[in-house]
């Protein structure tokens, strides 16, 4: 029974987490993100659970509060690969966001601790079917050209996701995917074309942009942190690296696509005035991203060149152990989804994607690449660290039902199939599965790994019929789905078509009672995991260093790099 | 002489046009276009293009005028020193070429400078006496350094140099301004590799000289043993070796992609697998024509060098 909670925890699905959570069936940090995604600030959620807040800056700005023995300058020099700047809402590399993040900011702002605050908006509110989301926009929030920040940019950039030209995939999102309705009208592919909703985004004034969804959306904050959500201005033209406005303290100094990238911070505007940032203060005076392959990134740090890096891969822990810096690792959902398209032979056959994921031991997979580090994957795409996993039992390997499978299937003399890898995070992918060839081989499957450049793996990761393609983390499990597995979605990777999951997941997303949200989501999760569509042995930790006279470093889940309160010593 | 430069020249620019036709006309298929549109727009973006949208990209290109009209507007800049824009880069692939090869080149002294005389010197004193200490030993250690993939030296040099004792670098992408002591490892890289070949021709041909009827005359009429090494063998013997050095300049330029991405080594090397990854067509075409020009030249100064050192040989 929802009991009398202080203001700020209105929204009836906070109450009914609230029970949950005193109940012992919900965790403390899942109230605390759900209650904040909700519109109650972190800080009270923090407060009201009993667990220490993680400090903010001066007046609840969404960044780590600002150190006394803060020295203000330096440059903040990072290796990380250096790529091209065209347009933020088709960004497909979290590189490419982090060169442009801290000039383009967004509406809210995912920290270290999983938790969604307020960035761009100042506050928000959702009515309490999760239908209508009221974003309140930031006021004295300046571009680079001086003018205000509006709740018109919002929308405009908004608008300009949904609409199909930009191509961006955004519309993959709930919070854009439930702005959207369909035309009736077909592209030259046959897919019906989707629209905005009549009335869908709705500018109430300078500062009030509220959304009319068609259908209930927890994740609206969340789903505003994506990469490819950041914030342009209205004058925006690709590509972006030739004119880059934004709100945020670092504008585009040198920049060489597979060189480097050096941001400058921000003093005056366009028009001459001084420039106000609204997030208080920032200490660096530069952040300079230098071009390093990933697997020369330890290097560059080993030499003294950079002061961190993106990450490094499991193989090069030792090493990584062996250097004078911090390692930082995060507990992540990214992975490698080892899929099968379902409309290509001989991954029609469910009893030979079944065969498949049968003759693999997942969590051997993974001991033999992370030993006791990351978590074992479930064939189903939600991780034990997003919040509304819902466990299901254990996966046991089966090679006699696997080899029985096959014979019904009429592969009886055995399977032949190749994956594609293009090893886009690291020589461990291939080492996966080499280890889920070996296991195959005794039921009968003989596997072959075709490995081949990253970048080669990027332009077929949607086409091959059986490849291994590395998922980013992102904050829930209903998000990831909807993103990769609902019926005729842009990201789609394996062609996976079933009305019954589909309808799974609608109700878990539409589900606010967060318990049974869980149980709903793991009826979604038993039926991917039943159709075989992918092997996913391993969610993994993502590694990086950082040099000793870095303050002020947090780790992200998502490689999100926040350097804002950032200093050098 | 100069007939034969002409001929020489005037067959560069015939391999240089086939070559770049060839290479225009393989780039302007579909499947090409698309892979600079997926990486220049990412995979999603493409597949969710409508075709009148991936078109207006084309144009806005240059990508959907017929190949023919944009390898003659191609070889037009060209012919006025503008080699067109790279797609993956976004900046005028002269600028980039050019600063590349500068890279490389210093590079590429530096590796001339130590093999040469190094491997000239222990390929002589080798050939000198077959069989002797000196031999054996040249002949081990050239077969070990050139047996090895420069990959493999790459790695034990930095696990040792770098990353053990700490002397050097372990890459040259010289960040923080241009740091002579960032091109040790690459060089030395390149120098062993390189050597082993080097000094085995040239002790081939020492020892094939040593052995002739005249070198023997010499010896047996009683000439001092260093006059008949310094003024009667070692011109015939180095003519072998000179071709091969020059012929190594066409090597070096194929030959340090492996050396300038594992250093991180912003050279021509590096340029090259950047744009062939990347499908970026300009930079490609440009590279492929430094590539000819670097083979057709080499093969110029080897025939030159080997007049002035064989009387005996005239072209025709």
């Amino acid at each position: 029974m929802a009991r009398k909670l202080p203001p700020g925890f209105e929204h009836p699905v906070v109450a009914n987490a609230f029970d949950h959570l005193e109940a012992g069936r919900l965790s403390k940090r899942e109230f605390i993100r759900l209650a904040a995604l909700l519109g109650a600030s972190a800080a009270s959620a923090y407060a009201l659970v009993g667990l220490p807040a993680p400090a903010l800056a001066e007046g609840a700005l969404p960044f780590p509060p600002d150190d006394p023995k803060a020295k203000a300058g330096g440059v903040l020099k990072v290796a990380m690969q250096v790529q091209k700047l065209e347009d933020p809402a088709t960004f497909s590399w979290v590189q490419m966001s982090n060169q442009a993040r801290h000039t383009l900011e967004y509406v809210a702002i995912t920290g270290p601790d999983n938790v969604t605050r307020p960035m761009l908006a100042e506050s928000w509110s959702a009515s309490p079917d999760l239908k209508t989301w009221t974003f309140n926009i930031r006021k004295g929030v300046m571009w680079h050209t001086g003018e205000e920040l509006t709740a018109d940019d919002i929308a405009w950039n908004i608008k300009r996701w949904a609409d199909p030209a930009t191509a961006s995939s955004n519309v993959g999102l709930s919070v854009v995917a439930g702005l959207l309705e369909d035309t009736g009208k077909k592209d030259d592919k046959g897919k019906p074309i989707m629209g905005l909703s009549n009335g869908a985004i709705e500018v109430v004034d300078k500062y009030t942009l509220r959304l009319h969804m068609n259908r209930p959306v927890l994740s609206a904050p969340e789903d505003l942190y994506n990469y490819p959500t950041a914030i342009v201005h209205r004058s925006f033209k690709a590509p972006l690296s030739d004119n880059m406005i934004g709100t945020g303290p670092f504008t585009l100094g040198e920049f060489r696509v597979g060189d480097k990238c050096v941001l400058k911070r921000v003093t005056k505007t366009r028009d001459g005035k001084d420039f106000n940032y609204w997030g208080g203060k920032v200490y660096l005076d530069e952040i300079a991203y230098y071009n390093f392959d990933s697997d020369n990134q330890l290097s560059a740090f080993a030499s003294g060149d950079v002061h961190t890096l993106y990450d490094f891969t499991v193989e090069q822990l030792d090493l990584a152990k062996s250097l004078p810096g911090i390692i930082h690792a995060a507990r992540t959902a990214q992975n490698i989804c080892c899929r099968m398209q379902v409309d290509h032979a001989p991954f029609t056959d469910k009893r030979v994607r079944q065969a498949i994921v049968m003759s693999v031991d997942n969590e051997k997979v993974k001991n033999l690449v992370y030993g006791e580090d990351g978590d074992v994957g479930e064939n189903h795409h939600v991780a034990p660290v997003h919040p509304d996993y819902g466990p299901l039992p254990p996966l046991k390997r089966d090679v006699e039902g696997a080899k029985k499978l096959l014979k019904d299937a009429g592969f009886e003399k055995g399977l032949e199939v190749t994956i594609d890898v293009g090893n886009t995070d690291g020589p461990w992918h291939q080492t996966a599965c080499e280890a889920m060839r070996d296991q195959m081989k005794e039921a009968g499957i003989n596997l072959k790994v075709n490995v081949m450049p990253a970048a080669k793996y990027w332009e077929i990761w949607d086409k091959t019929p059986f490849g291994c393609t590395a998922w980013t983390h992102r904050p829930l499990g209903t998000m990831v789905m909807s993103l990769g597995y609902r019926t005729g979605v842009p990201w789609n990777e394996s062609h996976y078509a079933n009305p019954a999951f589909d309808k799974a997941l609608d109700e878990a997303e539409a589900t606010l009672d967060v318990a049974a949200r869980k149980v709903k989501l793991a009826v979604a999760e038993k039926i991917l995991q039943d159709d075989a569509v992918m092997v996913m042995p391993i969610f993994r930790p993502v590694y990086t260093i950082v040099a000793k006279n870095v303050n002020g470093y947090q780790g992200h889940p998502t490689e999100y790099h926040q350097f804002n309160k950032i200093w050098l010593t | 002489m100069l007939k034969l430069i002409g001929s020489r020249l005037l067959q560069m620019l015939l391999i240089m046009g086939v070559i770049s036709f060839i290479l225009f006309a393989i780039f302007d298929s579909d499947k090409f276009k698309k892979q600079i549109a997926v990486n220049e727009l990412g995979g999603f973006a493409v597949s969710a293009l409508s075709e009148q949208d991936y078109q207006a990209w084309l144009e806005k290109k240059g990508l959907n005028v017929p190949f023919y009209q944009r390898y003659l507007n191609w070889v037009a800049g060209v012919a006025q020193g503008d080699f067109g824009k790279s797609f993956e880069k976004n900046e005028p692939v002269a600028d980039l070429l050019a600063t590349r090869l500068v890279h490389t080149g210093l590079l590429a002294l530096w590796v001339f400078a130590l093999m040469i005389p190094l491997s000239l010197l222990f390929g002589v004193v080798a050939g000198m006496k077959e069989g002797s200490p000196q031999d054996r030993l040249t002949s081990f250690i050239s077969v070990l350094t050139t047996s090895l993939p420069e990959i493999a030296t790459a790695i034990i040099l930095t696990v040792i140099f770098a990353l053990g004792l700490r002397w050097l670098p372990p890459n040259a992408a010289m960040v923080n301004g241009w740091d002579w002591r960032a091109l040790v490892l690459p060089v030395l890289t390149l120098v062993l590799y390189d050597f082993g070949y080097v000094a085995r021709m040239t002790r081939a041909s020492m020892a094939e000289v040593m052995n002739s009827q005249y070198i023997r005359t010499a010896i047996l009429k009683g000439l001092p043993y260093r006059r008949v090494i310094l003024r009667h063998a070692l011109r015939n013997a180095l003519i072998a070796p000179f071709t091969i050095i020059v012929l190594q300049m066409n090597w070096l330029l194929s030959g340090v992609v492996v050396v300038e991405v594992f250093f991180q080594y912003a050279g021509f090397g590096k340029l090259l697998l950047d744009a062939a990854l990347f499908g970026d067509i300009y930079v490609i075409q440009a590279a492929t024509l430094v590539a000819v020009f670097v083979a057709v030249a080499s093969q110029i100064i080897s025939d030159v060098g080997y007049t002035f050192l064989n009387p005996r040989i005239r072209f025709a």
